[in-house]
């Protein structure tokens, strides 16, 4: 049983439905964005990416905490490590093949290889989780998403050369790794709980997502210093605005918030 | 234009190494014994904390260690052998340190709460586990599952990798280490989660009923291993 509790369908604000088409829609729009408009004005613009991944992130955010709410058994993490395991695999294959049609290809892929899990998941491996299916195919496609998104914005360009050459080779494809999986699944891990709600978990999602943008500003720098202001700087305010947003709700939907003050110090302890 | 055909006829043998070295993966979870929450709170048999981060743990320290042996030997069997030696040291020492802490911390004693002997050491168990417990700590034959567990995931991300590294390719080294390390830690992650969800999170290793599971993992296993070794073969081939 997971610490979610009692195996339950979640209530959703937002219907998956929209979740869907925001992730999809936004992320590849961010991702083709980024490469063209980086082609036609300079790197300074790559910061779409970055974007078209923050929406990509929530939609991941949004499916685990769907799927997870069934209590899975092996914790949240695994399925944020099971999403961008997919997405690399499918993000690298859909863009050495792909050319300019590389994303879509990827998120095809991903999708596939996603139901493919799922249904060995809840056929073979007996899972009992009724949106197993479904569930880790969007995983997999919002993984393939943010690792593109993430990819783009560090290197300006979504061709696989480029990618190599400015995020693979130099390593820092591992940031981009542990930045998006921890990005997908740490919403859901630090919400769940009989009181989850979604408009909460979701702002969370925007927090991760806005730090993985700043972390592709940094990384941009040793493209061309300009285009890592405006990546840092969006990302700096979509993380405030989003911190702001989830504060709010955090004392919307707690009891009572007090302060406990300064540590006692020894004399009024004793 | 990749010539597809020619390219997985050029690596047929890699491509074997790959779904062996993800099936390993695959198997070697199940050996480990990992608790989940329940564990981290002494309440299960157990490293606590979740499947795929004790494998991950191991399984990286495994390519790791296998990466840095390559650096000065060429011979496949000593690298692969040095990652499995690698993750085998990591897990070992996890659970040693796990041990530390139920024993001297919490204050139990490691008990196995699904079988009333332990198979190795035939010390009683079910008289040490505390009432309302599914045991606690990591016994005998659990830290011995483990560190099979351990030797057989590093041993197949060892060969992933490696397998990875030989794929013939038209571009320069370092991007080839670049992708094939990456995509060893992925195709590692996929079989972690797969083996996890197969255990349905906890297991106390070979002891464990579920470890009878197995073949269904080895199923799925197999299935996906191939599909991202296919994949990754093309990609690192194709540039």
């Amino acid at each position: 049983m997971a610490a979610g509790g009692e195996p339950k369908k979640v209530k959703s604000a937002i219907p998956p439905k929209t979740m869907i088409a925001f992730g999809l829609i936004g992320g590849l729009i961010g991702v083709y964005a980024g490469h063209f408009l980086s082609d036609m004005f300079g790197p300074v613009l790559s910061f779409f990416g970055a974007l078209g991944a923050i929406c990509a992130i929530v939609w991941g955010a949004d499916t685990v905490r769907r799927v997870c709410s069934y209590g899975i058994g092996t914790g949240v993490p695994s399925i944020g490590m099971l999403a961008i395991g997919i997405g690399i695999v499918a993000a690298l294959f859909g863009l050495a093949v792909g050319g300019i049609a590389g994303p879509i290809i990827a998120v095809i892929v991903a999708t596939i290889l996603g139901l493919i899990i799922g249904l060995l998941g809840n056929r073979l491996m007996k899972m009992g989780v009724p949106i197993m299916e479904t569930a880790t195919a969007e995983i997999a496609a919002a993984g393939t998403i943010t690792i593109i998104g993430i990819s783009t914005a560090m290197a300006g360009t979504f061709e696989i050369t480029g990618i190599i050459d400015n995020v693979i080779a130099n390593g820092f494809i591992a940031v981009v790794f542990i930045v998006g999986a921890i990005a997908i699944l740490h919403p859901f891990n630090a919400n769940l709980g009989p009181d989850e709600k979604q408009d909460r978990t979701l702002s969370v999602a925007f927090i991760d997502g806005s730090i993985a943008m700043i972390l592709a500003g940094i990384v941009v720098a040793g493209v061309s210093l300009a285009s890592a202001v405006p990546a840092i700087l969006i990302g700096l305010a979509i993380w405030l605005f989003a911190f702001a947003k989830y504060l709010g709700y955090v004392k919307r939907d707690a009891y009572k918030v007090v302060g406990t003050g300064l540590l006692p110090t020894e004399e009024e302890l004793s | 234009m990749i010539d597809y055909v020619g390219l997985m006829a050029d690596n047929l043998l890699y491509l074997l190494l790959i779904v062996v070295g993800g099936l390993l993966v695959a198997i070697g979870v199940h050996f480990v014994p990992v608790g989940g929450a329940p564990a981290a709170m002494g309440q299960a048999t157990g490293v606590g904390t979740g499947t795929v981060q004790l494998a991950a743990g191991a399984g990286l320290t495994g390519l790791v260690t296998a990466a840095a042996v390559m650096r000065v030997a060429d011979d496949m069997l000593l690298v692969i052998a040095s990652g499995m030696v690698g993750a085998m040291i990591m897990i070992g020492s996890t659970m040693l340190v796990g041990n530390f802490m139920y024993i001297y911390g919490v204050g139990v004693t490691p008990a196995s709460g699904k079988v009333k002997y332990d198979p190795i050491t035939k010390d009683r168990q079910d008289l040490y586990l505390s009432q309302g417990t599914e045991g606690h700590g990591v016994p005998t034959s659990c830290y011995i599952s483990g560190i099979i567990g351990g030797g057989l995931g590093g041993l197949g991300g060892a060969m992933v990798y490696f397998a990875l590294l030989s794929v013939t390719n038209a571009t320069t080294a370092l991007n080839v280490i670049g992708l094939a390390s990456i995509l060893a830690v992925a195709i590692f992650f996929i079989n972690a989660v797969i083996a996890s969800y197969n255990i349905g999170g906890t297991t106390e290793g070979f002891i464990d009923p579920k470890f009878k599971r197995v073949p269904k993992a080895i199923v799925a296993s197999i299935v996906v291993t191939f599909l991202s070794a296919i994949m990754s073969i093309i990609i690192i081939g194709g540039i």
